[in-house]
């Protein structure tokens, strides 16, 4: 019995597939509390829905789609043009400091709910004097690359 | 006394500079002592070791603060740990007594942060010098122990559970390394991944994704809207505040602030826990609560000692365990690795000086909090108005500079901020937790290597029964943290069917059409 037992215990790794060892126990424990969750909270939150009790996150819930996509496609643009940019002045962080303006100006404007002529300077002057400042602070004071 | 001389003007400035910008972010709605430091990361890349810890160490303690003021003045908690703040907080500046209660807040901060220090100060060497004779096999249970804490106290352990070991998954992307005694071969990928990820996503891009990112993506979903527009902030008069209104309260201050430390001590416990517990507390054993709730300062001091008690706390499991208290020490992990220190057993008797020189930067930063919030308070107050649209911008172009300078100019770190900013908003969408899954990320890598080591040196699964005593011990606090939850989720379901039958009975008796309703 003893021996049974510590047999069913023994184990051993071998270094080649030693990689996939860990994973594949972490995968069996998240496939058996995926399904756990399945059958606990999962299924009860459906029936739920189904019965117009609760509702569906993100699809469900009511959302300012113009702000938040808008939020997604402006930082996608940001980091990509931010790339192009910064290959055309390299080692000077321009690509940084002019896509961050725009950037900044872009999206405080998105964000505004108000538009007065006060707040619109204020939103100007932010977006060319934040990034100005982060820029000379930090690649030129502190030697820092950026893009 | 060697680290004095290591003290310098820039030293404190910096510690006093990065008080006054955490108060700043914790004091805005929205933002944390987590953000504040993630956000001003990069600053530390120029910096020396000592310097950057000062900093870093100013924005914990001032981030952790600030979010009294919005608690106090809007009802709103400027940080989740000053949730209680607003139970009375608000009511008092609703009589005029806003500048009162927030020096309150300000005094048992102050406390709090400074026993916290003291225990950080006694206990952390102790229990470094205690885990430094842990092997592997120790190591990982620890690991484990850490994990099934989070989880236990998470809303519910299954789901706190799910979210760790997600986390863990994440930090297994990437290469077995080889450093580590792996083969260095890569998993979880596609081979067009690999000459991104071979080294798995870094960590510090992964958590500035997370803490900044999706939250912006959190707040444009609801529309930005500024919370802060219909409100008018009453401060009140600073005639009231005397000392002698802690008079009768040190049993209270001193009781809140150990339990700020311990639950800091716990890994993955955010602050509202602490506070919360600390109100309760007070609640149940004060000789008078009837006023709490309704503006009394014992509520204040409660709330605001434990949250501030959390910082030094949340540093004891960091530097002695290498396993981060809480989200903001987390990211500073994050910031000792870039600066070529492995925190963990080894770290204070290693590095004493640097160990004393953190003491001194805590203390400094508690101190300079107590007189920027007591004295300037009014001038702080009115950067809670400061509006939505115009920090959010800049909180993603600082996201940007943190995340492409960490490995010194990769722009792929800066697309896992995004990366991670959607999987951080999903995650919260979802309803899985974000605390458990960070410090998966975090150990998960380190819980590989001890986990595998040990089975290949000892072959067999029971050594992790059998190694030793200390191993048994750790068990058994691992069995009793999931019984504790499991205790805690019958109690607390067994509550929520007793009111409900009481509400469907009420509603039954008073008419049919009631229940109906309720129904639907």
């Amino acid at each position: 019995m003893e021996s049974g037992l510590s047999s069913l215990l023994s184990v051993s790794i071998d270094f080649e597939t030693s990689h996939l060892y860990f994973p594949r126990i972490i995968h069996w424990i998240m496939a058996g509390l995926f399904a756990v969750i399945l059958v606990t909270k999962v299924a009860p939150f459906l029936v739920a829905v189904k019965r117009g009790e609760r509702t569906l996150p993100i699809v469900g819930e009511p959302m300012d789609g113009w702000r938040f996509f808008g939020t997604l496609a402006l930082i996608v643009a940001y980091f990509y043009l931010m790339t192009v940019v910064g290959d055309m002045f390299p080692y000077t962080g321009y690509g940084f400091l002019f896509v961050s303006m725009a950037f900044v100006l872009l999206m405080s404007l998105m964000y505004m709910h108000e538009w007065t002529k006060k707040s619109l300077t204020i939103v100007v002057v932010n977006a060319v004097v934040a990034p100005s400042l982060a820029w000379f602070v930090l690649a030129k004071l502190f030697t820092i690359t950026l893009p | 006394m060697e680290f004095l001389s290591l003290l310098d003007l820039t030293f404190f400035l910096l510690a006093g500079f990065g008080a006054l910008v955490g108060i700043i972010f914790g004091a805005i709605p929205g933002m944390t002592a987590t953000m504040a430091v993630a956000v001003c990361l990069p600053l530390t890349y120029a910096l020396g070791l000592h310097h950057g810890l000062a900093l870093l160490l100013g924005l914990y303690v001032g981030g952790i603060s600030g979010g009294m003021v919005p608690a106090v003045l809007l009802n709103i908690p400027g940080t989740p740990s000053s949730i209680t703040t607003t139970f009375d907080g608000y009511p008092m500046a609703q009589k005029g007594e806003g500048e009162k209660a927030l020096r309150v807040c300000v005094v048992a901060s102050v406390v709090g942060g400074l026993i916290s220090a003291a225990v950080l100060f006694l206990f952390a060497p102790l229990l470094a010098d205690f885990s430094i004779k842990f092997s592997y096999v120790e190591k990982f249970l620890i690991i484990l122990l850490a994990l099934s804490v989070i989880a236990s106290l998470s809303s519910s352990m299954l789901i706190g559970i799910f979210s760790g070991v997600i986390g863990i998954w994440l930090s297994l992307i990437g290469d077995y390394s080889i450093s580590d005694g792996g083969n260095g071969k890569t998993r979880l990928m596609f081979d067009f991944m690999e000459p991104y990820l071979f080294e798995g996503f870094s960590l510090l891009p992964v958590l500035i994704g997370i803490f900044g990112i999706s939250t912006i993506l959190l707040e444009a979903e609801k529309g930005v809207k500024s919370d802060t527009t219909n409100k008018r902030i009453k401060i009140g008069k600073g005639a009231g505040f005397s000392l002698s209104i802690f008079k009768g309260r040190l049993t209270n201050l001193v009781r809140s602030s150990f339990i700020g430390t311990f639950i800091g001590m716990l890994p993955g416990v955010g602050g509202s826990a602490a506070s919360v517990l600390a109100y309760t507390q007070e609640k149940n054993l004060a000789r008078d609560s009837s006023q709490m709730g309704k503006g009394a300062p014992q509520g204040l001091i409660a709330s605001e000692s434990a949250n501030n008690a959390l910082t030094g706390g949340a540093l004891i499991p960091l530097l002695s365990l290498g396993i981060p208290g809480d989200s903001t020490t987390a990211v500073l992990i994050g910031a000792f690795t870039l600066q070529g220190i492995q925190v963990g057993p080894l770290f204070i008797p290693e590095n004493p000086e640097t160990w004393y020189i953190m003491m001194t930067a805590l203390v400094f930063a508690n101190i300079v909090m107590f007189f920027l919030m007591f004295y300037a308070i009014k001038h702080i107050a009115k950067v809670v108005m400061v509006p939505k649209h115009i920090l959010y911008p800049i909180i993603v172009m600082m996201c940007v500079v943190g995340a492409y300078a960490i490995n010194y100019g990769i722009m792929f770190d800066v697309w896992t901020l995004l990366i991670f900013g959607i999987l951080g908003y999903l995650v919260q969408k979802i309803g899985l937790e974000v605390a458990p899954l960070i410090i998966g990320f975090i150990l998960g890598s380190q819980a590989e290597v001890y986990f595998v080591k040990s089975l290949e040196s000892f072959g067999t699964f029971s050594i992790f029964f059998t190694k030793s005593p200390i191993a048994v011990v750790l068990w058994g606090l691992i069995i009793a943290s999931v019984m504790f939850s499991i205790v805690m989720g019958v109690k607390s379901r067994a509550r929520e069917k007793m009111e409900l039958t009481q509400i469907t009975g009420s509603t039954q008796t008073a008419s049919g059409k009631g229940h109906d309703s309720n129904s639907r």
